[in-house]
This record gives C-alpha cells, structure tokens and sequence, in this order.
C-alpha cells in the first residue's frame, strides 16, 4: 500500500498540495479528478516517490520512505512505474524503450553482456518485453524506431515500458489527454489489465466519464486537498461534499 | 667537367614538392597531435558538459562564461602561456617538452576544450527534461540517468568533438609557438604540421609545395565539417 499522511508540497510561488492524506492498494484504480492547475501531477509524482514533499509522510508498503536510506529508496522506487502525459520515449527502437526498465535492475555484468549479445544480433527479446507490447496491442512493431510511431502509439509503447518490469503500483498522469478514442480504449484496456495483474493504479484525468468506467474509487481534488474521496458510484451519484457535486455537475468550483 | 652528382641533386631535392616521406609525415604530425590533444580533450570536456547539464552550483554562469570566452581565446597567447610553462623556467621545465610533439598536444587541449565543452553542454542540456525523468521513474539510478542523457545527446556530442577537432588541426599560431616547426636533418617533420608547413613553404617561395600540404588540410577538414554536416542532417547514420 502507499499511504500519504497529512501532505504538503510548496513550489516557489504557494502550496500546491495542502494536508492530504491518502492509500491506494495494490489491484485498485483510484482516479484523480479536478480542474487543471490543482496539484494532480504533483500528487502523481509524490506517489511515484520522484517528489519530496515538503512536510508530511510518503509509506510504501510499510516503510517511511524519505527516511530510508538512497539504497533501499532506489529499491522501493522500483516497485512503481510511471506515464506522463507526454510518451517521453528514448530516441532508440520500440523494443529498446520497453526493455529499459528491466536493463536498469540488472547487474553491470548482465548489462554489458546483453550489450554485448545485442552486437552480435543474439539477443532475444524478453518474454516481459513481449507481453507488456502485446497488453498495449503492439506486439508487431518491435523493431520500428520509437520517433516513427504516432503519438497514440508512442503513449501506449510508454504505458508498456512502465508495465514490462511488472511494478506494484502505477502511476498514470492524463495518460490519454492527448489521444484519439481507440488509443484511449486501448489504454484503458490496458490499466484493466493491469488491475488484473494485482497492481495498484492511479491515474489523473480531467474525463469524468474515463474515471467512471475505469476506477473503483475517485478522488476529486479541489485546490486545497481532496474534497472527496471513494467509491466511484458513490462519489458520482451521491457526493457528501457540496463543491464535489458543483464540480461533477460541471459547476464553476472557484 | 663532371659534375657532383650530390651538388648537382640537393638543389633539385630541395626545391621537389615531394621530397621523400615529407608531406607524409608533416600529416602524420598533424594528425597525431590533433587527435591526441581532441582525445584527451573529450574526456575532460565531455563529464564536464554532463556534470554542468545535471547539477546546479554556485557559480555555474561564471564557468559558463569562461568557456564561452575560451571559444575565442586567441590561439597564439594560449602558445605563449603554454611556452612559458614548459620553458626551462617554467613550472614544466623539467620535463624538457618545448618544440616536442607533446607540448603542442598541450596548447591544442587548451584550445580545444572550451569548443567541445560548450557545444556538448548545448546537447546535454538539450535533451528534454521528461526523457531524464522517464529514465528516473522506470527505476535509473543517477548514473543511468546521465548514460541515458548521452546517449539521447550523441549526434550533438559527436559534432562537438569534430568541431574540436577542425579547430585543432587548422590551428597555426599555438603550435608555431610551441613547436618550433621543427624537421629533422633529413626533412622528416618533428613539430611540423600541415599549418605551419605551408606558412613555412609560402613565405620561402614554395607554392606548390605549399599548395599540397594546403589541399591535403583542405581535405581533412572538408571530411570532418561533411560528418558534422550528415549529423546534423540525419540526427546519425542509423542506430
């Protein structure tokens, strides 16, 4: 589980996050709803352990995780995986892009022998690899070079790579804003997926109705924290908070 | 009267545009220095570049002005500085480098470093700030993170070191300096190079000579601005 007790995060010019407290489970999407501007990406990379809060506490499966050592954080680190918004994919092939995660978590001795092998033009591609391309529909293009693809397909090659060294908990930052309804669909399979698999996913979107389909619960997160947060049924047809339902009613909030 | 065949043969042997192994060895001087002086200059410059691209210290706009300013440095004071420190009195005296081979690798890595550092800090810092964050969240240490922030800035990495190197090998006024322009007894060059050689041949009057060593540099440095060129044209010859 990664729990966030009582959160503050302050960039340059104010707050972005205030006194949020939060869990996800492994095996849950939780989705984060609210208008742009409100903290969600920096919420998403407080999760992913990429952003220190500046007071409050980041757990992750137990273990405080800013107080632990470099070594260990790296360690817990690697149990999340991250999309951003934009693909960000490295200047090399599909293939190459989707196998980083894993190279990453291996030895410099496997390192440099499968550098090696790659040389040679021996090197298989992994079954992780394989599966991860094939949750995203795009087992067939392996080879092609990442600068090619569309930027659909750029997307899910980097919800693969996130997928392909099997993390724990997800973290999907408006995964889809920029994306056509079947890469959506594809996506959204994809994080079902996912859920399958037992890994926990948060995912940022401003599409209500992507967050309807795809969570088990929501979060609505209104400037000053969480206005409310749980089951997604629940917090759509029945929120206890008046500015959540100004917000979903597509009410002007502040 | 006969004639000497020796006296009769040194005028013609001097006066040859190619004297036996001459220009070969004036290009052989020419590349090693430069390539030397751009190897060493590489490895200094370029974790320079990447430690500038990732980290933020005090100071940091200072040491970027003072590599921009070394891009223009003039190359005959940096002879003159270089000369003083390997002179007899100078705090490299004991070694005995002047008029060597490696005191001119010294003042080329003097002028060399400065283009190679500013041209591959613009690739470094060139790369987008989400390629790096992508390589953090999918678990890269730092040091992954800096391998994956060279490998996105090759080709700009790459044309900094060629760019380096055309400065080093069509640079005249620090290597006349501290190289002395020296050949041997037997005209095989010591300290000359196809810069200074063809200063040396057009002052004396040797215009053809003068003209190969200035087309066989021409050639060189024709060749390493065409790889610049196709780098930047095709962002790299394939991966």
């Amino acid at each position: 589980m990664i729990r966030l007790s009582n959160v503050s995060h302050t960039y340059g010019d104010g707050p972005v996050l205030e006194d949020l407290s939060m869990s996800v489970d492994p095996g849950e999407v939780l989705a984060i709803i609210g208008p742009s501007g409100v903290g969600k990406t920096t919420l998403l990379r407080v999760l992913a352990l990429f952003v220190r809060p500046s007071s409050g506490t980041t757990e992750l499966d137990g273990r405080a995780v800013w107080s632990v050592g470099e070594s260990e954080r790296l360690a817990l680190r690697r149990r999340i995986g991250m999309v951003f918004q934009e693909a960000s994919l490295f200047d090399a092939s599909v293939v190459r892009n989707v196998e980083y995660g894993l190279r990453v978590r291996e030895s410099w001795r496997e390192r440099l022998r499968s550098q090696f092998r790659s040389v040679l033009g021996s090197n298989g591609t992994s079954e992780a690899v394989e599966e991860a391309l094939e949750v995203v529909d795009l087992d067939d293009s392996l080879e092609q070079d990442a600068d090619s693809l569309s930027g659909g397909e750029a997307q899910r090659v980097s919800f693969a790579r996130a997928l392909a060294y099997d993390p724990k908990y997800l973290m999907l930052d408006e995964p889809t804003s920029d994306l056509d309804p079947r890469n959506t669909g594809l996506i959204e399979d994809a994080i079902g997926t996912a859920r399958e698999r037992g890994i926990g996913v948060v995912v940022a979107t401003h599409d209500m109705h992507q967050a309807e389909r795809i969570a088990d619960r929501v979060g609505v997160l209104l400037g000053d924290g969480f206005s409310e947060i749980g089951p997604t049924e629940r917090v759509f047809e029945d929120p206890t908070d008046d500015r959540t339902r100004k917000f979903i009613s597509g009410e002007l909030v502040y | 009267m006969a004639l000497d065949p020796a006296v009769d043969l040194l005028p013609a042997l001097l006066d040859s545009p190619f004297r036996e192994g001459y220009v070969s060895s004036i290009v052989y001087v020419s590349l090693y220095v430069s390539v030397i002086a751009v190897s060493l200059s590489t490895l200094v410059s370029v974790p320079v570049a990447i430690v500038m691209g990732f980290v933020d210290f005090r100071g940091k706009q200072f040491v970027k002005s003072v590599i921009n300013t070394g891009m223009g440095f003039p190359s005959v004071v940096v002879g003159l500085l270089v000369l003083f420190a390997v002179s007899n009195q100078g705090p490299l005296g004991s070694l005995e480098l002047i008029f060597t081979k490696e005191a001119m690798i010294m003042s080329q890595f003097v002028l060399a470093t400065p283009p190679i550092t500013a041209i591959s800090l613009a690739a470094v810092t060139g790369v987008e700030g989400n390629v790096r964050d992508a390589a953090r969240v999918l678990g890269g240490t730092r040091l992954d993170v800096a391998l994956v922030v060279i490998k996105e800035a090759r080709y700009g990495i790459a044309t900094a070191v060629l760019a380096g190197f055309g400065r080093a090998i069509s640079e005249v006024g620090s290597v006349l300096i501290v190289g002395g322009n020296i050949t041997s007894s037997d005209g095989i060059s010591k300290t000359r190079t196809l810069t200074t050689a063809v200063q040396l041949e057009a002052r004396q009057g040797r215009y053809e000579t003068a003209m190969v060593l200035g087309a066989v540099l021409v050639a060189i440095v024709l060749l390493v601005n065409a790889v610049v060129v196709r780098l930047g044209d095709t962002g790299g010859m394939g991966r």
